[in-house]
């Protein structure tokens, strides 16, 4: 249920990082999923939709695939030709109203073919949060493949 | 014995990183503050060590000596980081900062500071010239170089 006034806070690993709300997601208890009992590959679990099945993959806090068993609650964001999946440790609604996003430009090459993957962040003193660029995010979460 | 060569006086600051020292006009910096914590910025270049919160924005902090060719290395203990302006053209929010072994000191250069030759200069396209300040070199970054590799695209 995606509100364009909240973002949402992820947490992988031990790191957080916030989507913004208007990029569209849905967040689903791993037991309405599908675990991969296999070691091997990207995927964490999939999500089954009529004939389809969406992928959801395990990242650290390096935004790396990772894989572990201690996980409760994945995120589902909308994108074409389907969502995509992000297992996370952690999951929060923030109110826009709590959040003050500041625009922020990575250096460098972009690592995807839609930019960087961070394209704000919400500053607090010295602590801070990047924001996701929801495109490039999902660009990057779709190339770690189907299987 | 002829007066040296003299001109226009300008205020620079000489930042001190780990084996080299930059000269950079001191308008270009916009502040110089204390070490803090660091947030790493994934999949991003060997030469940007993360990003700090400053004001109200995120900060890229970068190597300066990795954008050179040294080794990454993890974040110094001691020292200070040295927050820029936007390089020219850039949005107004798009501050950058780099570690600097020590407080920055400022230098009054007069033209009268000999040029350094090339061959004492390290070969990169991110050091425009040199000078000699009281024997040392100092270097001065190509500001274009730097702004293309932030922002190739």
């Amino acid at each position: 249920m995606a509100d364009p006034n909240q973002y949402l806070r992820l947490q992988l690993g031990g790191t957080s990082y916030l989507l913004p709300g208007a990029s569209g997601f849905t967040i689903e208890q791993r037991e309405h999923l599908i675990t991969n009992k296999s070691p091997e590959g990207n995927i964490a679990a999939w999500q089954s939709v009529r004939s389809a099945r969406l992928p959801a993959y395990c990242l650290d806090g390096m935004l790396r695939v990772t894989r572990h068993p201690d996980w409760h609650r994945a995120v589902f964001l909308d994108a074409l030709p389907h969502a995509v999946g992000l297992v996370v440790d952690e999951v929060q609604l923030l109110p826009r109203a709590e959040t003050t996003v500041t625009p922020f430009t990575p250096l460098g090459l972009p690592p995807t073919r839609l930019g960087h993957l961070f394209s704000g962040a919400w500053v607090m003193g010295h602590r801070l949060m990047l924001v996701f660029d929801p495109q490039a995010f999902v660009a990057y979460l779709q190339s770690l493949g189907d299987e | 014995m002829g007066k040296p060569r003299s001109g226009p006086r300008l205020h620079s600051l000489e930042v001190p990183l780990d084996g080299i020292t930059l000269l950079v006009p001191s308008a270009a910096i916009a502040e110089v503050i204390n070490l803090q914590n660091m947030v790493p910025v994934p999949f991003s270049q060997p030469w940007m060590n993360g990003a700090i919160g400053w004001r109200t924005l995120a900060v890229p902090v970068i190597s300066f000596e990795t954008l050179l060719g040294a080794p990454a290395t993890a974040r110094p203990a001691i020292g200070k980081i040295v927050v820029f302006y936007p390089l020219g053209g850039r949005q107004d929010w798009e501050f950058f900062a780099m570690f600097a072994a020590s407080e920055p000191r400022p230098q009054v250069l007069d033209g009268s500071q000999p040029v350094a030759e090339g061959s004492e200069l390290p070969d990169s396209p991110y050091i425009a010239a040199g000078l000699k300040v009281d024997g040392r070199l100092i270097l001065i970054p190509d500001l274009e170089a730097l702004k293309k590799a932030f922002y190739p695209t």
